[in-house]
C-alpha cells in the first residue's frame, strides 16, 4: 500500500500528487514532462518534495511536517531508471549482489533463473544486449529485497519484438514475487499488459485514475 | 628540547660563494658549524619577524636590519658593519664603453638602464639614492627598468634587453656578458653597509658572537676581498 | 649536496607531499563534487586561496602559523617537533601549494560520473562511503590518479612558498627550484643549467602522464 501526497518544484515545473494504491502493477502514464519519473525520484528519495509525505505499507520514508526524509539507502525501494545503469566497471554477477542484504534477498539462482539470465552471470556489462540489460537491472533491483520496485519505462529502450519477449519477465516478478511494481510508461500497450491501475499524468496532475480488471 | 649544534645564519644571497668559504675556513678551525639560510633580504627580515628560528642575520643593506630592529629582535649591541660596497655601471660585453663620470649616463644612448627594484632590492635603493644625490635621478628615471633582484637587472645587460645596469661592484663579478664601465668611488657614493647581528631570539646566542667576530678578523677579510667584497675592518 | 642528491631529495619530499594530501583531499573532491553542506563555499575558497595568491604570501602565512610563536608551531614545538626550516617545512609548502590542483581535477573527474549510478547505489542501500568507495572512485580513477600527478608536479616545481617556510639552506631544505633561484643569484648559471634540464624533464614526465590519464574514460 503506497500513501503519497506530495508538491513539488522545479524550475517552471510544478508538480502536485495525491493517491493512495493498493495494486500489484501502478502504471505512471503520460507525456513527456508530465512528471512522471518526479514522483518516482519521489519515492526513491532522489528528490526531496517541497513538502507532503510518503509511505509505504504504513512505513513512513517522507513526511514534511514530522521532519521525516529517509534517505535512498534506508528507503528500502528497488530501481531501474530509464537508462538502466548497470555498473560498467563491474561484471553481471557483481552488479547482481550489489544491493544483497542477508536477512531479506532472495535467493539468487531464484532471481536469475526467473529472469533467465544464469548464464550471463559471470560477463561482463558492457557485453550484454539491450534486453539482457534490462532484465539484470530488474535482477539487481530484486535482488536488494526491496518493498518495492520502480520502474522508469522499463521497455522504452527495447525494440517492440523484444518487448513481448521481456513483458512476461515484467508479469512474472509481479505474480511471482509478490512485491507491488509502480512504473512509468508512455506506451499504451505496455500499460494494459502489466498494471491493475492506471495514473494518468498531465502537467504535473493526477488527471484520471483507472482501475483494470484482471 | 636538544640543543642544536649548529648555528643558522640567514646571509643574502650575494654573499652565498664568500660565507660558505669562510664558513668551511671557521668549521676547519674547530670553531663551530654553519646553517646557511640564503635569500632575498627582505624575505630573510620577514622570516625572522614571523618567528623562523635564525641566530645571525646577514643583509645586504641598513634598511632590512632595521626592519627586523624595530621588530627588537636585534640583540642589543650586537650589530655591526661588516661589509662595504660600492656601485657600479656595467655594459654589455660586446659593446664595451667606460664612462668618464656618472653623468655619463644621461647620455641619450642609453636608451634603457636597469635596477633592482628601488622600492625593495637593496642596490637599487642605494642606485636611486646616488643618482638623486647627483641630481640626475629625473632624467634617468624615465628609462629605469626596475628588476626583481639584481641577477635580473645584470641578465637584462647580458641579453642586451638593457644597456647598461647600476648594481653592486660585487654583484658586476658575477655576469659573464657584462664588463664593468664605472665604478663608484668609496667617497662618492652613498654608504652601502652589510650589517650583521644577532638575533635577540637566538638559541645560541654565545656560537652566534663567535661566528660573527670571526667574520670581522683576518682570514674572512681575506676571503671576502677574494670575492669581491670590501670588508670594515 | 650535488645534483643527484637534491633531486632525490626534490623528489623524496614531492612524493611525500601528494601521498599526504591524496586522501583528504580526494575525499573533499567528492564531497564538494556530489554533497550539498554548510560551509562548502568557504572550503571551496580556501581550498583554491593557494593557486591564486602569490606563493611568497602563502609561504608567509604558514610561516606565521608554524614558527614557534605561531598558532600551531606553538603546539608543535611542546611535542618537540619543529617544522619552519627543515624538511616538514618543504613537505609543508608543496602539500599547500598542491592542493588546490589536486581537489580541482578529482572534482572535476568525479563530476563527470553519471548521478545515476551513485543514485542506483543508494537505492540498492548502499550508504555514501561505500558509495565512494565501490562506485565513484573506480569510476572516476583515471582523474583521481592524474590530480595525484598534478600535484606531484606541482611540488616539484615549488619554489616562493617553499623558500619562505623552509629556507634556502644547502644540505637541509634546498629543493631543485631553490638551488636553481641560488645558483643563478651568483652567476653560476652551468650549475644551474643542469639542474634546469633535470626539473624540465621530471615535470614533463609528470605532466604528460597527467593528461593521457585525464583522456582516458573508464566504460
Amino acid at each position: 500500500m503506497i500513501a503519497l501526497d506530495v508538491d513539488l518544484e522545479q524550475g517552471s515545473f510544478s508538480l502536485s500528487a495525491r493517491i493512495e494504491l493498493d495494486s500489484r502493477a501502478a502504471a505512471l502514464f503520460g507525456p513527456s514532462g508530465a512528471g512522471k519519473t518526479t514522483i518516482l525520484d519521489s519515492i526513491a528519495g532522489l528528490r526531496t518534495p517541497r513538502r507532503g509525505s510518503i509511505a509505504v505499507d504504513g512505513r513512513v520514508l517522507f513526511s514534511s511536517s514530522a521532519r521525516i526524509n529517509l534517505p535512498p539507502h534506508q528507503r528500502r525501494v528497488g530501481y531501474v531508471p530509464q537508462d538502466v545503469a548497470l555498473f560498467p566497471h563491474m561484471n553481471v554477477r557483481r552488479n547482481l549482489e550489489y544491493g544483497t542484504h542477508p536477512g531479506s534477498s532472495p535467493a539468487l539462482e531464484r532471481v536469475v533463473g526467473m529472469l533467465e539470465i544464469d548464464r550471463l552471470v559471470d560477463r561482463q556489462v558492457t557485453e550484454l544486449s539491450g534486453g539482457e540489460r534490462q532484465r539484470v537491472a530488474l535482477g539487481r533491483a530484486l535482488m536488494s529485497g526491496p518493498s518495492l520496485l520502480l520502474l522508469d519505462e522499463p521497455l522504452a529502450a527495447v525494440d517492440v519484438p523484444l518487448r513481448r519477449r521481456i513483458l512476461p519477465y515484467l508479469q512474472r516478478v509481479r505474480d511471482e514475487m509478490r512485491i507491488p511494481i509502480v512504473y512509468v510508461s508512455h506506451d499504451r500497450e505496455e500499460v494494459e499488459a502489466l498494471a491493475d491501475t492506471v495514473i494518468r499524468l498531465d502537467l504535473g496532475r493526477i488527471v484520471d485514475i483507472e482501475h483494470v480488471a484482471r | 628540547m636538544p640543543q642544536r649544534s649548529a648555528i643558522t645564519v640567514s646571509a643574502a644571497v650575494s654573499l652565498t660563494d664568500a660565507l660558505t668559504a669562510i664558513a668551511d675556513d671557521y668549521g676547519g678551525h674547530g670553531y663551530g658549524s654553519v646553517r646557511f639560510n640564503f635569500g632575498a633580504s627582505n624575505v630573510l627580515a620577514r622570516q625572522i619577524v614571523d618567528g623562523a628560528p635564525v641566530d645571525v642575520f646577514i643583509s645586504a643593506d641598513a634598511a632590512q636590519m632595521d626592519v627586523v630592529a624595530k621588530a627588537g629582535l636585534v640583540k642589543d649591541g650586537s650589530r655591526v658593519p661588516l661589509l662595504r660596497n660600492q656601485l657600479a655601471v656595467v655594459v654589455p660585453s660586446d659593446r664595451p664603453r667606460t664612462l668618464k663620470g656618472i653623468r655619463d649616463l644621461a647620455d641619450p644612448s642609453f636608451k634603457r638602464i636597469a635596477l633592482g627594484d628601488p622600492a625593495a632590492v637593496p642596490a637599487g635603493v642605494y642606485a636611486k639614492q646616488y643618482l638623486e644625490a647627483q641630481g640626475l635621478w629625473k632624467t634617468i628615471e624615465p628609462r629605469v627598468v626596475p628588476a626583481g633582484s639584481v641577477r635580473l637587472a645584470l641578465a637584462a645587460v647580458e641579453t642586451g634587453a638593457a644597456d647598461a645596469a647600476i648594481v653592486y661592484r660585487s654583484d658586476a663579478r658575477v655576469a659573464l656578458k657584462a664588463t664593468v664601465a664605472w665604478v663608484v668611488a668609496a667617497g662618492d657614493g652613498p654608504r652601502i653597509v652589510y650589517p650583521g647581528a644577532i638575533v635577540k631570539t637566538s638559541a645560541a646566542p654565545a656560537e652566534a658572537q663567535r661566528f660573527l667576530d670571526f667574520l670581522r678578523g683576518g682570514s674572512a677579510a681575506r676571503l671576502f676581498e677574494r670575492f669581491g667584497f670590501t670588508p670594515i675592518q | 649536496m650535488n645534483a643527484w642528491q637534491i633531486t632525490g631529495f626534490t623528489l623524496a619530499c614531492a612524493v611525500a607531499a601528494t601521498v599526504a594530501i591524496v586522501p583528504p583531499g580526494v575525499v573533499l573532491a567528492w564531497l564538494l563534487a556530489r554533497r550539498r553542506f554548510r560551509g562548502r563555499a568557504l572550503i571551496e575558497t580556501l581550498v583554491t586561496m593557494p593557486l591564486v595568491m602569490p606563493p611568497v604570501a602563502t609561504g608567509l602565512l604558514l610561516l606565521v602559523l608554524f614558527s614557534r610563536r605561531g598558532f600551531v608551531g606553538r603546539v608543535l614545538e611542546r611535542a618537540g617537533i619543529d617544522v619552519v626550516f627543515t624538511w616538514k617545512a618543504v613537505v609543508l609548502a608543496m602539500a599547500i601549494m598542491g592542493l588546490p590542483l589536486l581537489v580541482r581535477t578529482a572534482r572535476a573527474g568525479f563530476e563527470q560520473v553519471n548521478t545515476r549510478y551513485e543514485d542506483v547505489a543508494a537505492t540498492l542501500g548502499a550508504r555514501p562511503l561505500r558509495i565512494f568507495l565501490t562506485i565513484s572512485l573506480p569510476l572516476a580513477w583515471p582523474s583521481v590518479l592524474a590530480a595525484a600527478v598534478l600535484a606531484f608536479a606541482r611540488a616539484l616545481g615549488e619554489f616562493g612558498a617553499t623558500v619562505v617556510v623552509a629556507g634556502n639552506i644547502p644540505g637541509v631544505t634546498r629543493t631543485l627550484a631553490v638551488a636553481i633561484y641560488g645558483y643563478t643569484e651568483t652567476g653560476q648559471d652551468r650549475q644551474a643549467m643542469v639542474l634546469i634540464a633535470v626539473a624540465a624533464v621530471v615535470s614533463f614526465a609528470a605532466l604528460w602522464c597527467s593528461n593521457h590519464l585525464v583522456e582516458r574514460r573508464p566504460a
